[in-house]
């Protein structure tokens, strides 16, 4: 069934996120849609241009000018819509953010706050701008300042950890790409070398013992992970550090990398999203590998398979920014 | 004044473009200004011309897939738009008619020219009257031999040529020997960003430009392995498309450079992009002018760069506000950036510099170095009698267009 929440953020603050960083969770309230109630449409006509800045704990901001005919349209019911794009379930759901004058600026000039406190389900979130007896319509990007999510470190006290990247779609509107996790294991650095992939990273939530694991799951196909010891160098029990050799891959197509932070955890999945690239795969890319023939390759490969290919394994993050390898096979 | 752009398309994307709409903008403050694009390829400009700035068109070419979709006229080859301007097969008998028409017949009290193609058009075509500036976006250094000829026999009839750096105006009046016109260096102009300047503490260098052979993207990611070597905490963005891509790509990963250089795409605007950084590195073979130095200065970021003809000698002041290398030297391009990242206080001192510095760009600045030129050349009055001894001193293929425009030039005197 398909259906959608509405979630109403009743701040009137007009300050930046951070401010609003300890809101109780009171403060939102939250009712069901039924499946049949219409969504906002989109409007012909985009909204004004949204700047948008981002704070460390994971708040963020949007600013904005009404002009022309909408600069009267500013009153009290004036406000963002977060949308989530419906996923695969055809669930969906709306955050409304209020927005209100900013003091000395510009007339016009409105401020919305999504503080680090309010939760927004892993997705992509479309942004709207709705006034007082208008259609809503959505938002153009502006000016993002997402300094300080590069190089982020996030905080742990909340129980959660949330990323917001507000981004422009290839249709240039504003949308918030949006994280959601607990425990987290974010990856670092990542290296080829001797026909395996090196991995290290840090577990967020969690903590990482001695009998850690990295497990590479098929995405299709039996249900039997490859498993590489996970264990952070000189026990630091946030880090994990594992050597993950492509030939074990060699047999399948692509592979999703977990972390068992122990035995009988858990698993985590591994993903890069303490930045602020919104979509890595084209710009986190890394060198196909050659994949050694070695005879301990599991029998799933079949001895024709490998006689006469060329096999390359390179790692890769996917859409949603989690971390996976893909073997080829050439012709 | 009445002020007029002619421009190939103010629709499309582009430093020429961006140029042309900072400076329309800020001169429209105190006077009328219009942007006439001969090409329009989108229903909004990407760029914001500004307020008080109209901009028109003469060709829609809007969704145009083949040129005699525009008529017959459009499929025959111009003959007032040079052949040595690379725009040529754009350019049609179509274009040089309407181009002709809207120059014949302008209002405007000065006609500006933004590539040498139009500043022909500007030079042959323009009524008497209107002064004639002709605005150089790259270089006379980088024009072919063919290009030259014809800016040597045609500008002796602009009134006025601006190029973005004394080097090329140096060029301008040494190699051509324009009797007559005014040659002067305005530099671009870049408007202060609209986020806070960088604070100097990130660790991450930030280049930002096509990826075409000429920015030589290739010289940083090698100079940046060796900062890697010495400081692998610090990494490299590099911003913007272009056909460099997959070979920048193999390079980097062929070094082992994939956890500290990035292609990070195209990306508009750029300004929070700077901001993110600590150092900007330019290392082209060329910069017409270098406006990538200027928007990173703009957002307090030092610049290491090469230097390069023209541009960033006339921009960065090496020492105090950023480094200049050797051309295509990567050792000396790993060494400048391993000496700012390695003395925080030098990078930030250099960083407050490169802010003040890049200040003279403004708006504001270079539109009143404009508004003082255009002044001066609305208000002399022997331009029609400059115009007939220009038409005299230049050569066969003038004298020919001479005779066209003889009789109006020899009446004499002008009212503006």
């Amino acid at each position: 069934m398909s259906g959608s929440t509405i979630r109403t953020v009743t701040t009137g603050a007009a300050s930046v996120a951070d401010a609003l960083a300890d809101l109780p969770s009171g403060a939102e309230e939250e009712h069901r849609h039924g499946a049949g109630e219409a969504l906002p449409p989109q409007s012909a006509q985009r909204g004004p241009a949204t700047d948008c800045t981002a704070d460390s704990a994971g708040g963020l901001t949007f600013d904005l000018r009404l002009a022309g005919t909408d600069a009267g349209a500013g009153g009290e019911d004036a406000g963002l819509l977060l949308r989530r794009r419906p996923d695969a379930s055809g669930e969906t759901e709306e955050v409304r953010l209020p927005l209100t004058p900013v003091q000395d600026a510009e007339p016009g000039t409105l401020r919305a706050a999504l503080p680090s406190t309010v939760r927004l389900t892993e997705g992509r979130w479309n942004v709207f701008l709705v006034l007082a007896g208008r259609e809503p319509r959505r938002l153009s990007p502006g000016v993002n300042d997402l300094r300080s999510l590069v190089d982020r470190v996030p905080h742990e006290n909340r129980g959660w950890l949330g990323v917001r990247i507000p981004y422009a779609t290839k249709h240039g509107n504003l949308s918030v790409r949006a994280w959601m996790r607990w425990p987290h294991a974010e990856a670092g650095a990542l290296r080829m070398r001797d026909g395996a992939l090196e991995l290290d990273g840090r577990l967020y939530g969690g903590e990482v013992s001695a009998t850690a694991r990295l497990e590479a799951w098929p995405r299709r196909g039996p249900a039997e992970p490859v498993v590489a010891d996970a264990a952070g160098a000189g026990g630091d029990r946030r880090e994990f550090a594992a050597v993950l050799p492509f030939a074990a891959l060699a047999g399948g197509r692509l592979w999703d990398l977990w972390l068992r932070p122990a035995d009988g955890a858990e698993a985590v999945r591994v993903a890069r999203i303490l930045d602020d690239v919104p979509d890595k795969k084209r710009i986190f890319t890394y060198p196909a590998q050659p994949v050694a023939r070695d005879a301990g390759q599991p029998a799933a490969a079949g001895p024709a398979a490998t006689e006469s290919a060329a096999v390359t394994a390179k790692p890769y993050y996917t859409l949603n920014n989690d971390l996976a390898v893909r073997i080829d096979r050439a012709e | 004044m009445h002020i007029s752009f002619l421009l190939h398309n103010g629709y499309a994307i582009g430093g020429t473009v961006r140029t042309t709409y900072n400076l329309a903008r800020c001169l429209a403050e105190h006077h009328d200004v219009e942007v006439v694009s001969v090409f329009r390829t989108r229903d909004r400009p990407v760029f914001d011309p500004g307020p008080g700035v109209r901009l028109r068109h003469l060709v829609d070419a809007r969704g145009v897939r083949s040129p005699d979709s525009l008529g017959a006229e459009h499929t025959r080859p111009a003959t007032v738009f040079p052949e040595a301007d690379g725009k040529y097969p754009m350019y049609s008998e179509l274009t040089d008619r309407l181009i002709g028409d809207h120059l014949g017949s302008t209002e405007a009290d000065v006609v500006i020219g933004t590539r040498p193609g139009l500043n022909v058009h500007l030079a042959r075509q323009t009524r008497r009257g209107p002064a004639r500036l002709g605005q150089e976006h790259l270089t006379l250094a980088t024009h072919s031999r063919s290009l030259k000829r014809v800016l040597r026999t045609v500008y002796p009839r602009l009134d006025a040529l601006t190029t973005v750096t004394e080097a090329d105006a140096a060029d301008y009046r040494r190699l051509l020997r324009l009797p007559g016109v005014r040659v002067e260096a305005v530099p671009n102009s870049v408007p202060a960003p609209a986020v806070v300047p960088a604070d100097g503490t990130s660790k991450w260098v930030v280049a930002a430009g096509r990826l075409a052979p000429a920015k030589r993207y290739d010289l940083l990611v090698r100079a940046f392995a060796k900062v890697v070597a010495e400081r692998p905490d610090w990494r490299l963005r590099i911003y913007g498309g272009g056909r460099e891509r997959p070979g920048l790509r193999t390079l980097i990963d062929e070094l082992g450079l994939y956890n500290h250089v990035f292609l990070m795409g195209p990306i508009h605007p750029i300004e929070p992009e700077w901001a993110k950084g600590s150092i900007a590195a330019v290392t082209s073979s060329l910069e017409s002018f270098g406006m990538t130095i200027v928007e990173a200065m703009r957002c307090g970021l030092p610049v290491v760069a090469t230097d390069c003809p023209h541009g960033p000698a006339e921009i960065v002041r090496p020492g105090v506000d950023g480094r200049l290398v050797p051309t295509g030297d990567e050792d000396a391009v790993a060494g400048a950036l391993l000496g700012l990242i390695n003395d925080d206080e030098l990078r930030r001192r250099m960083g407050r510099a490169a802010l003040a510095d890049s200040a003279r760009f403004d708006p504001s600045l270079i539109g009143a170095r404009y508004e003082s030129i255009l002044h001066d050349l609305v208000g002399k009055g022997s331009r029609g009698l400059h115009r007939t001894r220009a038409s005299l001193l230049s050569g066969a293929y003038a004298v020919k267009d001479a005779l066209a425009n003889g009789q109006a030039a020899l009446q004499g005197g002008h009212t503006a």
